[in-house]
């Protein structure tokens, strides 16, 4: 039997958060070798690995198929494949890490309430001021899904922002940002504020498995996924 | 030619060029991005091959060869008109089919007799792919921007509206949508009560006033892009235009419109029967439609295989009136799609307004079809 491994993140609060859940669901977590080490083990199932990566790079590995689940963000996940429900399933909503992936836009654009009014304004963007709506984000692909398929937006320039995104619009970068955000303070002291219908993606932290013909023979993976849905 | 893996037709379809007097142009196949990416937008960005150059600069593959050409011609300056022609590969991202693969076609630079180049483009199109596909039936399907214009336009709604709609034209979801808010106008909800008095008021100067001040004290001024008095003005136009309300008979109309779809022969009779019947006024849009259909007859083109389709169309700002394509009788694929775009020189960077009519041809499909026979 080939092993099972298990992409956990290596940091953080959602590395104890997902300890918790992993420790009620009777899945505790030994570390293999030292306590610092990127790698451990489930101690109750022969043959399941934890492999410790950073958020981001679980997505990656889950996209891949080089691990079999992961514990990441959904945003992560939906951002870092091409139809990710065919390639992954998301097994369980774990309850931590709560972000929205939102469009916001300048609080003062008081005309600017729904994604109907960006729509106008972008429109016409380009003859007002000779160049096209930019939006800040690392958030390339769900902007372009949420604005292309569900509005209709097509004419925008998309600025790659890896970093205090909400700075964007005051510093001239971009026009918008499409950013995560858990409370929207940071947003308000940008003065920035969050289209009525610009939620883009509710996430949270969730267990995912990458979809893998072998995996629906073994008892492993169907016992995993069942101890964390009932540890919630 | 050095390549071998050209289309075995390359050379009849070169000399289809030559016959129709057009000048061959090639141009690099790595393209800087921002052109492509300005002009059809950001969701062209997951289906071309993108890179970048050493220094930084967004460079990608190829994926078109309408606004290579284009802006070859604006940075040679020689003038108009000019009739190009061009045929090599093109790369892009598909979920079927090779990702690399031929293109040709003609772009007809600054002809100012509008109707006379649409039929010699659909000619061309036409004339081509009889030539390397003899005997076989093809279809073509039609459709004209600047006739929806009119009928928005005729329909009497506000600026804003009008230009809504033919902003989402050749989209059909996006136009229900429109259409579904203009049955069912909603008003304009969560407006600081001070602002919407202002606005009532019809105080334009205090609020153009407040939003700057707001601006400066939020350190949002420096770098804005959208200025006080825009944002003002827009913000009146949308109270204006959340108040639009389109009665259900010219809904139906519009409805209407959208679903005809009938030979190309008899439009004209159709189009002139629905203005009638809605007592609409669509003047020149409808004359340059006659007037393109007569030089198509003029030409013998064989109008019986053209069917015109009133809500075909493609979304893009730069599309201004002609769309078409070509398909062979009981098949999908299109082996030739055209279209009239007199506003992407000037967004390209032309200092003169010039029209522009064009098509490509695709030689994967093509060839398919000739080895089918």
């Amino acid at each position: 039997m080939s092993t099972i491994t298990i992409a956990l993140p290596s940091k953080g609060r959602i590395k104890e958060d997902t300890a918790a859940v992993f420790d009620r669901a009777g899945l505790a977590i030994s570390a293999v070798g030292n306590d610092r080490s990127y790698r451990g083990r489930i101690e109750r199932i022969e043959g399941v690995e934890i492999a410790y990566l950073s958020a981001s790079e679980i997505a990656r590995e889950l996209a891949s198929g080089a691990v079999d689940f992961g514990v990441t963000g959904e945003d992560l996940v939906r951002e870092g494949m091409a139809g990710a429900d065919q390639k992954v399933e998301f097994c369980a909503r774990l309850g931590f890490g709560q972000a929205d992936v939102v469009v916001a836009v300048p609080e003062i654009w008081l005309d600017v309430e729904t994604m109907a009014d960006l729509g106008d304004v972008a429109a016409d963007f380009r003859a007002r001021h000779g160049r096209r709506l930019q939006i800040a984000t690392k958030y390339w692909r769900l902007t372009q899904q949420f604005f292309s398929e569900n509005h209709g937006i097509q004419l925008y320039r998309i600025v790659e922002s890896l970093g205090a995104t909400e700075g964007a619009p005051a510093a001239g970068q971009a026009d918008i940002i499409v950013d995560i955000t858990s409370t929207g303070s940071t947003l308000r002291a940008n003065h920035l504020k969050i289209l009525s219908d610009g939620v883009i993606l509710k996430s949270e932290a969730c267990l995912v498995r990458a979809r893998k013909p072998g995996h629906r023979q073994d008892p492993r993976v169907t016992r995993i996924v069942e101890a964390v849905r009932t540890a919630l | 030619m050095p390549l071998i893996d050209m289309p075995d037709f390359s050379t009849d379809l070169l000399d289809e060029f030559a016959a129709r007097r057009t000048e061959r142009v090639n141009t690099p196949v790595i393209q800087p991005a921002e052109p492509f990416l300005d002009m059809a937008g950001e969701d062209l960005r997951r289906r071309i091959f993108l890179t970048e150059s050493e220094t930084g600069a967004n460079l990608c593959l190829r994926p078109e060869f309408t606004i290579p050409v284009c802006l070859r011609h604006i940075e040679t300056a020689t003038g108009t008109p000019k009739r190009y022609s061009y045929l090599g590969e093109v790369f892009r991202q598909r979920r079927e089919g090779a990702h690399e693969f031929y293109q040709a076609g003609i772009e007809d630079l600054g002809d100012k007799d509008i109707a006379s180049a649409d039929a010699r483009a659909v000619g061309d199109a036409t004339g081509i792919l009889n030539a390397l596909l003899p005997g076989r039936k093809l279809e073509l399907t039609l459709g004209d921007q600047a006739v929806f214009e009119a009928v928005v336009r005729a329909l009497g709604l506000p600026f804003g509206w009008q230009r809504r709609l033919i902003h989402a034209f050749g989209d059909m979801a996006h136009l229900e949508a429109l259409l579904e808010r203009l049955a069912r106008p909603q008003p304009v909800a969560g407006l600081d009560p001070e602002i919407a008095e202002l606005l009532a008021a019809g105080n334009e100067a205090e609020l153009v006033a407040r939003i700057d001040r707001t601006m400066q004290e939020t350190g949002y001024s420096t770098n804005a892009s959208r200025s006080p008095a825009e944002i003002a003005r827009r913000l009146k136009e949308k109270l204006e235009l959340a108040e639009t309300r389109l009665d259900g008979s010219a809904l139906l109309l519009l409805r209407e419109f959208l679903t005809l779809k009938l030979p190309l022969a008899e439009a004209p009779a159709a189009l002139a029967g629905f203005a009638d019947a809605a007592d609409l006024k669509l003047g020149p849009a409808i004359a340059l439609f006659d007037a393109r259909l007569a030089a198509l007859a003029n030409a013998g083109a064989d109008l019986s295989a053209m069917t015109y389709r009133a809500a075909f169309g493609r979304p893009l700002d730069y599309y201004t009136g002609l769309v078409f394509e070509v398909t062979e009788a009981g098949s999908p694929a299109v082996l030739a799609g055209g279209g009239r775009f007199d506003r992407l020189l000037t967004l390209l960077g032309a200092k003169d307004h010039i029209p522009a009519v064009g098509f490509s041809l695709w030689l994967d499909r093509i060839e398919t079809a000739r080895a089918a026979s």
